[in-house]
């Protein structure tokens, strides 16, 4: 396990380069993110361990950053002001590009993965804005009406995103539909539903509504989304039959969990980061020969759906974890977790799977 | 920025918070998630009971339990104005009754304007039978097997109450330890726990007294006039033969001017040297009592009002000659279920079967003793069996709502050793 220690700043994000297996970005915010100054940290891993390499200062705390898929030493930056930063790696102390339109904090940033010309911020403000590195205002904005934790594209398409929020809701929008009263929202599930009952077990009922605060697009099914927030609970849902309830219901984390990222690699894998300090592996259960032994147990509890399992933890932080990404390249289970003890640890999840 | 809020630094805080306060919702507890209200929330649109009288001598000393029964569904249907076809399912909590009342039971419903596709049933839980009835009919709706039902009690002491409410104990229970106490008396095997816990007849007799002035007090100022049905039936009179018909209108076990002098006098009812007497145990009585349950998305659509909803109950086991103990063993985990604090709770209703194993529960819990029983309990107006658990469902309901509280406790302690609770709370 490698490790990188971020004085004085506690992580907020963490992200591997998807042009370099040695390149990580760390957004880091001071006092915990709640008032300061963020910091940007651009980290190396090399045969004398993680080594920043560069390091941009931010006014207000940064809550998450992601790379430009078009060029390999762009990132941006989601900031407590509100405001969406493009900085570039080549040079120092400044950003390249800012833009300021969010009201509130900006708790999220993602490149469009397939079109790779344009990118989404979300933030507390109820809004998603979809913006070109080329103008220097939005193209669109989308309302959600409540803090939104996490907005993401789809990695199969180039005109489908999709948004988590503090209202429970995973709303899914897709911009080729006319722009109408809708604002190309297509979809609003109600994360909370409980899944369906099933034989020999008691139905889940009165799952109250809770903030979700992220959410991922499985990496090879693309109608699958994986969401988890602040009742702990890591769920799946196919988005080909939104109102059917979860497929999947994962418990185990004990308190909040921050994010959830699938594995790049493996269709079944997911990885979270929770307020409890630990990161955690899971399968979805739905891997060809993936153990189904446990499912007799797993009925006694009903929120407990769809065979999936907790494969390993790693408890190795000591404050919040917060973020963690997988690494695309290399051997399969590579990836970086970031957390509040102001630490990036570099680790192989494969060795903690059972 | 300008734009940015001026307490930021808080608001994050505040945030973090959420995150770190939000329960699981398969674990989401406390009193805030039990505020909530959900489309699926089971609540109650109405609660009601006739007048408790005494046994043998009270206005219902004549009347049959299904009569009872008849009157309370009756006074239901007129007050809640739910159309009686859409009620699915009746559980009617009785313990006296011969072959549960199941026959009786079933054609009172009928009697009283419920069609054909109204079923029917009775059920024993001894003491908790009118709480078990409607937490039955609770879980019924909750798992979707029916969509609106009532949960009721009734009971005539005074032509039920005697030795055949048992069979005899064969010799293979007879020569069991645990099973063979099961058929101690309750008054017996009370008077022994009140000595082994030690809660002396001072005690006991204090707070009995306390039951009846709360209990008066509340009946002078009209306290249960919205819960009670009054009743029309036919009554003997003892001294002339000479039958009337009479309307019970109140309680008529209530009675004024009781102190603890005043009970210090009576002779105890167990034994020579004991605790127990008429005074500080229940009475017995004649009643019935119906609580209408229905989703809460089901009763915004018919314009039900909302008087409350049930949230949880629990149900243990005790040793049968601890039978007292009942309610301290089943409220712990029922709070524990819906993560509520003792200190959480506005009002107890825990049934007293006798003042003894009362107080040792009140105790035992170490609960506010001014929190339980306000409009006094089963000392001074009565415990028909299986009434009493609907009873204290619109006892606690009424009381709640003109506290202006909000989450409520009924509990009771079960013959043969078990306790049950469940958790209410008024809208």
């Amino acid at each position: 396990m490698l490790e990188f220690r971020t004085q004085g700043y506690n992580g907020y994000s963490v992200k591997y380069s998807p042009f370099f297996d040695s390149r990580i970005a760390v957004a880091a915010s001071a006092n915990f993110g709640l008032v300061g100054n963020g910091r940007l940290y651009i980290l190396g891993l090399t045969a004398n361990g993680i080594v920043a390499e560069k390091w941009f200062d931010t006014q207000d705390s940064l809550f998450d950053s992601t790379w430009s898929e078009a060029h390999e030493n762009q990132i941006l930056t989601a900031g407590g002001d509100g405001s969406v930063k493009l900085f570039d790696i080549t040079l120092n102390q400044f950003p390249v590009q800012s833009w300021q339109e969010h009201a509130r904090e900006v708790f999220s940033v993602h490149w469009n993965l397939v079109s790779k010309d344009n990118f989404i911020s979300s933030s507390w403000d109820g809004t998603i804005k979809v913006w070109s590195p080329n103008a220097s205002a939005s193209i669109m904005t989308l309302p959600t009406h409540s803090c939104t934790y996490s907005a993401a594209f789809s990695p199969h398409n180039p005109s489908i995103l999709s948004s988590v929020s503090s209202d429970s809701h995973l709303r899914v929008f897709d911009l080729r539909t006319p722009a109408s009263a809708s604002n190309h929202l297509t979809m609003n599930v109600p994360i909370h539903t409980p899944s369906k009952p099933r034989m020999g077990a008691a139905a889940p009922v009165g799952v109250a509504p809770s903030e979700a605060l992220t959410h991922d697009w499985n990496k090879y099914r693309d109608s699958i989304i994986a969401t988890a927030g602040v009742d702990r609970l890591i769920r799946t849902f196919d988005i080909r039959m939104p109102n059917h309830g979860p497929i999947a219901v994962l418990p185990g984390h004990e308190y909040a969990v921050r994010k959830v990222s699938w594995s790049p690699h493996l269709s079944d894998i997911l990885l979270s980061a929770s307020y409890d300090m630990t990161a955690r592996v899971w399968t979805d259960g739905s891997a060809m020969g993936v153990d189904n032994m446990k499912q007799e147990n797993m009925l006694d509890d009903p929120m407990f759906h769809g065979g999936g399992r907790e494969m390993g933890k790693m408890g190795r932080h000591t404050e919040f974890v917060t973020g963690v990404d997988w690494c695309l390249f290399g051997a399969e289970g590579w990836c970086a977790s970031t957390g509040w003890d102001e630490r990036v640890l570099v680790w192989d999840c494969r060795a903690i799977m059972q | 920025m300008a734009n940015q809020a001026p307490n930021k630094a808080q608001e994050r805080l505040s945030q973090v918070a959420d995150h770190m306060s939000g329960g699981g919702s398969a674990s989401k507890k406390g009193k805030s998630s039990l505020l909530e209200k959900h489309a699926d929330d089971v609540v109650v649109t109405c609660a009601l009971r006739t007048p408790f009288t005494k046994g043998g001598k009270g206005g219902f000393k004549d009347t049959q339990a299904s009569d009872l029964l008849h009157g309370a569904f009756k006074a239901l249907l007129e007050r809640s104005k739910i159309d009686p076809n859409l009620v699915q399912d009746i559980a009617v909590g009785a313990v006296l009754a011969p072959g549960g009342g199941a026959t009786e039971f079933r054609a009172a419903a009928l009697a009283a304007g419920f069609p054909v596709t109204t079923a029917t049933k009775s059920l024993n839980r001894q003491c908790s039978s009118g709480l078990q009835a409607c937490v039955d009919i609770a879980n019924a709706i909750k798992s979707g097997m029916i969509e609106i039902g009532i949960g009721a009690g009734a009971e005539s002491m005074s032509t039920q109450y005697g030795p055949n409410a048992v069979s005899e104990f064969s010799e293979l229970l007879e020569s069991h330890k645990e099973s063979a106490n099961c058929k101690v008396p309750m008054g017996v095997l009370s008077e022994q726990m009140a000595k082994a816990k030690g809660i002396p007849r001072s005690e006991q007799d204090a707070f009995a007294a306390s039951s009846f002035q709360k209990a008066i007090a509340a009946q002078k100022a009209g306290l249960f006039d919205e819960e009670l049905a009054p009743l029309t039936v036919k009554w003997t009179d003892p001294k002339t033969d000479e039958e009337k018909t009479i309307t019970v209108a109140k309680d008529d076990g209530v009675r004024d001017g009781i102190t603890p002098e005043s009970l210090a006098k009576i002779r105890p009812a167990f034994a020579k040297d004991g605790s127990i007497h008429a005074g500080n145990a229940s009475q017995i009585s004649d009643g019935a009592a119906a609580v209408l349950l229905m989703k809460r998305s089901t009763a915004q659509r018919l314009g039900q009002p909302i008087l409350g909803k049930f949230v949880q109950a629990s149900i243990v086991g005790v040793p049968p000659l601890l039978m007292g103990v009942g309610p301290a063993a089943a409220i712990p985990p029922v709070l524990e279920k819906t993560g509520l604090n003792k200190d959480d709770v506005d009002i107890w209703e825990i049934n007293e079967a006798f003042a003894s194993q009362c107080l040792y529960c009140i105790k035992e819990l170490g609960i506010d003793e001014k929190k339980v029983n306000p409009k006094g309990g089963a000392i001074a107006f009565g415990h028909p069996l299986g009434v009493t658990g609907a009873r204290q469902v619109s006892t606690l309901l009424t009381e709640l709502r003109r506290m202006k509280k909000q989450i409520g406790v009924t509990s009771m302690c079960i013959g043969t050793g078990m306790g049950m609770a469940a958790v209410w709370v008024a809208e």
